[in-house]
């Protein structure tokens, strides 16, 4: 097969996917997929960009990366199945073929993280942008300081990369994990993310904090990180939204001025507070 | 070649009919006896010059109400709705569908030109548009200054009308016996080369009675619209909530005001499966309606119609000159028209001025 990215090239046109070939497909939680998608040229793209990802006769829908480039060039993507397109793509085998568009978006800001401590917070299906940023940490230890995931289930069988989550451990990660509700199985912590700041034993004022999640999570996680005293210009989050297009045309991921495909979708609490972009 | 010329009345006709054995014509037609539409144009001398605005706007040849953009081939295994379909791809599986008619639109209004400008930054800037980009390489524009300003137009006050300085392709200034020509870019000068023979150079009786015509239309408006007083208005946090609320309840979610409006721009994306295989189009979409930035689980961030409508109004008066350099409003009218709730741009923008007058008089 000859390079489709070349293809796209020649005939100028953003809107044609490149083709991906399903490798891998591992059931990560009932409802959660993590789906290795061959191209057959490898893209570069940076923790917290996205791809369109289509199936054909279906649509077209946003979907972060999970993992952070590489040379066989395979992105990975966790997708839950909650409508639409994520049901068709849940329906596909190995072999089979997504459209892949992108990488789009900003990503999130890696050098503001340099020499200080991290704070992580997911949200459920909110770790899957946050996990290749967690790699990049545990690739480069000598770059941050202490790093922290605060990280919130609904439940303990939906924990996502639960396994990774103990080599995260290993490889230096404090993890504080939580969920709303727990089970006979489970004899951890019981609660929301936000609840659990003073496990996080970081000076704050000096720390960086990666967000993702629940709009709600979002919100309450900026709020209370701000009152602990980190600047807000340090306080990340990536946001989701409706995406018809991914470049900034199509006008439904509107937030305020912003369009969160192309001037986001990471935005720190600054811009969000001074551009009234989560209302 | 100089940029100014003199075509005479008997000649339009001939000058439009060489054009289109090179391009489709397309210009203002009188619909069902009372609207006026752009569309392909059969018989020339149905074609309606002195009309009031077109509805919608001509922003239908670079942006279509509906578009096919990609079709999908699938090649071996057979094809099933809803994603079903596994299949081997190759080279051919995807078709690009965009559009590179050559067209000339003749009759334009100077407003829906200056338009264009906008749309060219908004759709080419950044991430490229392929579909309209390609529409507006092959598409020439020849506007017509506004000799008879309908009652609803406010051009004047936004200098996008009634004639232009710049940014046209070719403008032309209806002298009565003749029209005055004046040609803003190359594919304008290359289209008037080529019937050369057809114009004369202007002579100082023309540029007299074109300077007559200018001055005629401008002193014809009904309408004197300050857009840049209602945003600083906006800005400086006159308006309040409750305005915008009332705005609001006036709204049917027609969407009418978008789809005519020339600075539009939303569209939505869908998968039709067809026979011969899937094609992947655009259709306008509009901010107006709640479903528009639903997300998945059916959460609506702007389910309160009042976010919508004033969006709208933030859009056009604020957020277009901060990222595209001018209102994202030409004083079109159309939506003065269009709108069942008297909430259109330039009533919105009466009442705002009325509302500061009375505030101050209290
Ligand atoms: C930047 C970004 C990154 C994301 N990353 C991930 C990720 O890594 N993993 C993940 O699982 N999710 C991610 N999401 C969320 C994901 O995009 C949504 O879950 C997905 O769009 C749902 O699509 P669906 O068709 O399955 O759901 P549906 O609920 O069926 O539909 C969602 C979309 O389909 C269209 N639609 C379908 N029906 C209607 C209707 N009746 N009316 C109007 N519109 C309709 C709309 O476009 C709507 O937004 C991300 C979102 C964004 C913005
Ligand atoms: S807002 Fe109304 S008057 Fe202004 S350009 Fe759009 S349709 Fe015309
Ligand atoms: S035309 Fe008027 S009623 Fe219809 S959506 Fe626009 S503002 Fe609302
Ligand atoms: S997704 Fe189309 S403008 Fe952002």
């Amino acid at each position: 097969m000859k390079g489709n990215l070349k293809n796209n090239k020649k005939n100028g046109n953003i809107y044609i996917p490149l083709n991906g070939r399903i490798e891998e497909i591992i059931q990560l939680t009932s409802d959660v997929r993590l789906f290795k998608a061959k191209t057959e040229i490898p893209i570069d793209y940076k923790p917290g960009q996205f791809f369109m990802i289509s199936v054909w006769g279906s649509g077209e829908i946003p979907i972060s990366v999970t993992s952070l480039p590489e040379k066989n060039g395979m992105p990975e993507l966790c997708i839950r199945k909650t409508g639409v397109v994520t049901t068709a793509i849940h329906s596909l085998q190995t072999g089979q073929f997504v459209g892949l568009r992108g990488p789009y978006g900003n990503g999130f800001p890696m050098d503001i993280s340099k020499g200080r401590d991290v704070v992580i917070v997911a949200g459920g299906i909110g770790i899957a942008p946050l996990r290749p940023l967690i790699q990049q940490f545990i690739k480069k230890p000598n770059e941050t300081g202490k790093v922290t995931l605060l990280y919130g289930s609904r439940t303990p069988d939906e924990i996502i990369f639960r396994d990774e989550v103990e080599d995260w451990k290993k490889s230096g990660i404090t993890v504080v994990l939580t969920v709303d509700k727990g089970n006979d199985n489970w004899n951890g912590n019981i609660g929301l993310v936000t609840g659990f700041w003073p496990e996080v034993r970081t000076n704050f004022k000096n720390a960086v904090a990666y967000i993702c999640g629940p709009e709600v999570m979002i919100k309450a996680a900026m709020r209370d990180l701000f009152f602990l005293g980190m600047p807000d210009d340090r306080i990340i989050t990536t946001l989701e939204s409706h995406m018809k297009c991914g470049v900034g045309k199509c006008g439904h991921c509107y937030a305020g001025p912003k369009y969160i495909c192309t001037d986001g979708p990471v935005f720190s609490y600054k811009e969000i507070k001074e551009q009234s972009i989560l209302k | 070649m100089k940029g100014e010329f003199i075509l005479d009345r008997n000649h339009l006709s001939y000058w439009l009919r060489q054009m289109r054995k090179s391009r489709e014509l397309i210009g203002p037609l009188m619909d069902g006896g009372k609207d006026i539409v752009f569309k392909s144009v059969d018989k020339i001398h149905e074609l309606v010059l002195d009309c009031p605005a077109s509805l919608p706007s001509p922003k239908e040849f670079l942006f279509p109400q509906y578009e096919s953009m990609l079709r999908f081939t699938p090649l071996h295994l057979p094809l099933t709705k809803g994603g079903q379909g596994g299949v081997s791809l190759s080279e051919k599986a995807i078709e690009d569908l965009s559009d590179k008619t050559k067209r000339v639109i003749f009759g334009v209004r100077s407003c829906d030109i200056s338009a264009l400008s906008l749309m060219d930054k908004f759709y080419i800037e950044g991430h490229k548009d392929p579909y309209y980009a390609r529409r507006r390489e092959n598409t020439l524009f020849i506007s017509i200054v506004c000799n008879n300003p309908d009652p609803t137009c406010f051009c004047i006050g936004l200098g996008t009308g009634p004639y232009l300085e710049k940014g046209f392709d070719i403008q032309m200034t209806d002298l009565g016996d003749r029209y005055f020509v004046q040609i803003g870019s190359h594919e304008g000068a290359k289209t008037v080369k080529a019937m050369s023979f057809l114009f004369r150079r202007p002579q100082k009786t023309d540029y007299e009675d074109q300077y007559e015509v200018f001055l005629s239309s401008k002193a014809r408006f009904h309408k004197r619209i300050n857009l840049e007083g209602i945003r600083q208005m906006i800005l400086e946090e006159k308006v309040k909530d409750d305005f915008w609320q009332w705005v609001a309840g006036r709204c049917f979610e027609c969407g009418g005001c978008v789809y005519d409006c020339p600075l539009c721009t939303c569209f939505t994306v869908t998968d039709r499966t067809y026979s011969e295989g899937i094609e992947r189009v655009r259709l306008w979409d509009t901010c107006m309606f709640k479903g528009f930035t639903r997300m998945a689980g059916g959460v609506l961030p702007n389910e309160k119609m009042v976010k919508r409508t004033k969006r709208w109004y933030y859009h056009k008066l604020i957020y277009y000159p901060e990222s595209l350099g001018g209102f994202g409003c030409v004083g079109c009218g159309r939506c003065t028209i269009t709108c069942p709730g008297k909430i259109d741009m330039a009533s919105i923008a009466a009442r705002l001025k009325g509302l500061v007058l009375n505030e101050e008089e209290e």
